[in-house]
């Protein structure tokens, strides 16, 4: 590709922010839904229990560290494959 | 940075034309990366949620499932192409 020159890269650093915002919301609401869905299934009551609470905490940790986890390997991953198309 | 052999573009592109290249991009490799987390999330992560650490288990099958999943995007790509071709010779006669 062509490379971006200056003021065209910082267009597109415009773009990547206002993606990762956007990106940042859409995981925040993915999360709710996953652990809500997964944790949240007792409505005799209008507060969360205490073992949905619990729940919910290992829930959102344990995605975060599932998503760090393939987030690195998807980089692993990228970086070989764009090596093998160099070669 | 080049992904599935974008980026072989003609010189002279315009500003816009390269900046909506790139988003293409960025947008292809982004979309790919949700899809492998929400794939491998439900073919790997125990629900019971037992402990909000990643397991021995869930942690081999999550670098497992990665691995497998670039793979079949190549092997998707390769019979596309080959089926591409198969369309292309059928039109030469």
């Amino acid at each position: 590709m062509d490379a971006l020159n200056a003021k065209e890269q910082q267009d597109f650093q415009k773009l990547v922010e206002q993606k990762q915002m956007k990106d940042f919301m859409r995981l925040y609401s993915s999360l709710v839904e996953r652990c809500f869905t997964d944790c949240v299934n007792d409505f005799t009551s209008s507060k969360l229990t205490n073992k949905e609470q619990t729940c919910i905490l290992k829930c959102s940790e344990k995605f975060l560290k599932h998503s760090e986890r393939v987030g690195q390997r998807f980089q692993e991953q990228n970086a070989a494959m764009s090596q093998g198309l160099n070669r | 940075m080049s992904f599935l052999g974008f980026g072989n573009s003609q010189p002279q592109l315009t500003s816009e034309q390269k900046i909506s290249a790139a988003e293409t991009e960025l947008d292809l490799v982004t979309d790919m990366f949700n899809k492998l987390v929400d794939n491998c999330y439900k073919k790997c992560i125990n629900t019971q949620y037992t402990e909000g650490e990643l397991n021995k288990n869930e942690s081999a099958c999550l670098d497992r499932c990665v691995a497998k999943y670039f793979e079949t995007n190549v092997k998707v790509g390769e019979n596309m192409q080959q089926l591409g071709q198969t369309f292309t010779n059928a039109g030469k006669f």
